[in-house]
């Protein structure tokens, strides 16, 4: 490891250990200083920690995994986007691909797709709900939905964006249509798409928290959260958080570096 | 052009189906789908709009009884959404400034960091991680937090949106000066250019274009958290058209009227379509020398 | 008939090419060459005298606005690996090792992995880049890079070469190794090459006849055979006749 590498992980811990205390002074103050009756809508609620103390913060942890349910939420969460993200990844880039190689095929999709673009996906799951009620099936469709748009959309700009001189070269060298898609373009494509796919996933984790915040149903993360905000219970809410934050960071991390391991060709070394 | 009005008349055609054949006698999922209150008619959209646009009623005069003047509106949905004054232009409008607020506000935040931690390495070596953390959590999931905090303000709702566009804002603005402005920057100083020069001349127009596509991108981000906003909390907008109106424990328990949610999903294309075309004709017109 | 004439290769009639655009740009004009069979042309010229167009309606990439263009008597249809055509820019494939790359024209043709196997080794042998079969581009040098392009080309065995330009992007050093090594297996396999470059050397070195462009829009300026005696070793380019040619060239290049 070199001295610039181990400068920047000693700064990394140094201003996120940094942070860490603040917060810990910042909840011991407020448990003085920060009121602790809030108002909801239509009476006061007592007793509430608006900045929790790690102590608190430590208690309700052990509490929300000792009974399961904070990692049945983690379980089917993760579930559901696993499920949505497949299907509209590969839906998606099918689309994408096809709509990339035949120029008509474009025409055909592009209102379709323009409207899907730029409609919110929030904004389907009602009407998701009214076409396919309120299980499970609304919701990973509501992920697929957006996860495919933006593979789709990720795709055809990768099939449009391979550099005509490869194109030129397999040509001049007799391959037939057929050969040039899977031997080149599909290569050529590849890391663009799955830079597209990286950006779905954190489209896909933004989307079903707030679905499961609007149909919040037991057990799930965006439950969790609802829960918490309804007692109010401030310390779960955080965890619950906390954990969302944690699962976006890892998954985006293994995103990371599947798509470094796949291209490798692409990095100069010498 | 031509396939959107194919799409249209083939749409019309599909949910007007249940008026000319038995759909019952027909085999599941065709039975299922052509169901005027999956797949409602053409018509009862455009009535939606109608009514949505036109806006309640007066109120008739005190001293005759109401319900002589009860107009029966084509569903409930429309009707609680009248009630409450609301109408399709004004939602989109205050979704539009919500989404603007957001930009206005969020966007400076983000270039700001981006430029902080894009120039100096140190800065970036103890500001990049907090930042990766801080992005992880979805913006509308700390909603529910910050509405502890600040109750049922506008301020509660629009924090989200800034947050999102600001956390958006970021990685363009640092790939745009460390990947593409920093040889520039070096040979522009070793040209003995300095302060507000280096800033402009060098530095905007280098790392400009990753900019201009950021914003696009942050833009749609915006619509998308402004919406969610409103869906979850708020009793005007977009979001709130589409979910029924009604306060936030009775709200999407509502019959929710297919009709009026796909008229709110079309206008809010129509309207992301519109900002994002105007975006990018800007983006065009201020990187023509990228060209 | 006992005495041949040479055989055309390739005929230009009266080609002119005239790109699209506000306003178009006439690259071509009345242009009319003709390549013989095994015979090794230099088609030089200043920058944009078209000759890039040229080489490209030879691939078949292009249809001349305007003539005739036909490969051993039948017009040009489109791109074939008959033409071997290798690019100014790098096309080598960066997710395919050297040896994946210089099978693929094989592979197009549907040959067994066996046979292109065997091909691709007497490639790597002749290149002098055995052991570095498994190596992707991005670990080749440019020089190195560019000669695998060119014998993914040779692997086809097509019996016509069309270069464009291929050491352009080179340094001197690597420049002279590789047209030494062009050389050498032109030698060794001999084909119908046409060659473009601006370099006056480069052409001189290489070519049997030297067609000189003039600038936009292209036409033949003059032709002129090198009579230097092959094999052309390095001391070559020093010796009185090389000279002598080079300023006719030149000459030709001014006016």
């Amino acid at each position: 490891m070199s001295l610039v590498q181990r400068n920047r992980i000693k700064r990394a811990l140094l201003s996120l250990g940094a942070i860490a205390v603040v917060y810990g002074i910042a909840a011991e103050i407020g448990r003085w200083v920060l009121p602790h009756r809030i108002w909801m809508d239509v009476h006061y609620i007592d007793n509430v920690e608006l900045l929790p103390t790690y102590e608190s913060l430590a208690e309700e942890l052990a509490f929300l995994i000792q009974s399961w349910i904070l990692p049945s939420s983690i379980l089917v969460s993760t579930g559901r986007i696993l499920a949505g993200f497949l299907l509209g990844s590969v839906v998606g880039i099918v689309v994408g691909l096809a709509t990339g190689r035949a120029a008509r095929l474009e025409y055909v999709a592009d209102p379709w797709t323009t409207l899907l673009r730029f409609t919110p996906a929030l904004a389907l799951l009602p009407l998701y709900v009214i076409w396919f009620g309120y299980g499970e099936a609304s919701k990973i469709l509501l992920i697929a939905t957006s996860v495919a748009v933006v593979a789709m959309l990720g795709a055809h700009q990768a099939v449009r964006g391979v550099p005509q001189v490869y194109l030129d070269a397999a040509r001049a060298l007799g391959a037939s249509p057929r050969l040039i898609f899977r031997k080149i373009v599909l290569p050529a494509a590849f890391p663009q798409i799955f830079a597209s796919l990286r950006v779905a996933l954190a489209l896909a984790w933004v989307t079903i928290v707030v679905a499961e915040l609007i149909d919040a149903k037991m057990p799930s993360l965006g439950y969790l959260l609802a829960l918490a905000g309804a007692y109010p219970r401030v310390p779960q809410m955080l965890i619950g958080l906390a954990t969302i934050g944690a699962l976006v960071f890892l998954s985006d991390m293994l995103a990371l570096s599947l798509h470094a391991k796949v291209t490798r060709w692409m990095r100069r070394t010498g | 052009m031509s396939s959107l009005i194919v799409l249209a008349l083939a749409y019309t055609l599909l949910s007007n189906a249940s008026r000319f054949i038995d759909v019952d006698q027909l085999p599941d999922p065709l039975r299922s789908t052509l169901r005027p209150d999956v797949l409602p008619p053409t018509q009862a959209l455009v009535q939606a709009i109608v009514d949505l646009v036109r806006g309640p009623e007066k109120q008739p005069p005190p001293d005759e009884p109401a319900h002589m003047h009860h107009h029966v509106h084509t569903s409930d949905h429309v009707g609680v959404l009248l009630q409450q004054g609301v109408t399709l232009q004004t939602s989109l409008l205050i979704t539009t400034g919500r989404v603007l607020f957001g930009m206005v506000v969020g966007a400076p935040l983000g270039i700001l960091i981006g430029l902080l931690i894009g120039l100096s390495r140190r800065v970036d070596d103890y500001v990049h991680p907090i930042y990766v953390l801080v992005r992880s959590i979805p913006p509308l999931a700390l909603i529910t937090y910050i509405m502890l905090w600040l109750g049922h303000t506008e301020a509660h709702r629009l924090i989200p949106i800034v947050y999102a566009v600001a956390t958006t804002m970021v990685i363009p603005t640092y790939h745009g000066v460390r990947d593409l402005a920093s040889t520039y920057l070096v040979a522009a100083r070793s040209l003995g250019a300095r302060g507000w020069l280096l800033l402009r001349r060098v530095l905007l127009p280098a790392a400009g274009p990753a900019v201009l596509s950021g914003l696009r991108y942050a833009l749609a981000i915006a619509w998308m958290t402004a919406v969610g906003s409103e869906m979850l909390m708020a009793d005007n907008g977009m979001g709130n058209l589409i979910v029924g109106g009604g306060m936030w424990a009775s709200r999407f328990q509502t019959r929710s009227d297919p009709a009026v949610v796909m008229v709110g999903i079309l206008a809010l294309a129509a309207a992301g379509w519109l900002m994002d075309s105007g975006a990018r004709l800007l983006t065009i017109r201020l990187t023509r020398w990228a060209r | 008939m006992s005495t041949d004439a040479p055989r055309m290769r390739l005929e230009a009639a009266d080609v002119g090419y005239t790109y699209p655009g506000q306003p178009p740009t006439r690259a071509l004009d009345s242009l009319t060459v003709s390549i013989a069979d095994n015979e090794f042309v230099a088609l030089l010229g200043p920058v944009g005298c078209g000759k890039t167009t040229l080489l490209r309606i030879f691939a078949g990439f292009l249809t001349p606005t305007q003539g005739v263009v036909r490969c051993d008597g039948a017009s040009v249809d489109g791109p074939s690996w008959q033409r071997g055509y290798v690019l100014q820019e790098s096309a080598i494939f960066p997710w395919m090792s050297v040896r994946e790359n210089l099978e693929f024209g094989l592979l197009a043709k549907g040959m067994e992995p066996e046979a292109r196997r065997a091909v691709s080794d007497e490639l790597l042998r002749l290149l002098g880049l055995s052991g570095f079969e498994a190596a992707y581009p991005k670990q080749l040098s440019s020089g190195m890079s560019k000669m695998v392009e060119v014998a993914r080309v040779l692997a086809t065995d097509p019996s016509m070469l069309l270069l464009d330009e291929p050491f352009g992007a080179l340094d001197a050093q690597t420049r002279a190794r590789m047209q030494d090594e062009l050389a050498r297996l032109w030698e060794q396999r001999r084909k119908t090459v046409v060659f473009v470059t601006h370099d006056v050397e480069e052409a001189l070195y290489l070519a049997d006849r030297i067609v000189v462009l003039t600038a936009r829009p292209g036409r033949v300026q003059q032709q002129l055979k090198v009579a230097l005696a092959r094999p052309r070793p390095l001391e070559t380019r020093f010796a009185p006749e090389f000279s002598a040619l080079k300023r006719q060239v030149w000459e030709s290049l001014r006016s």
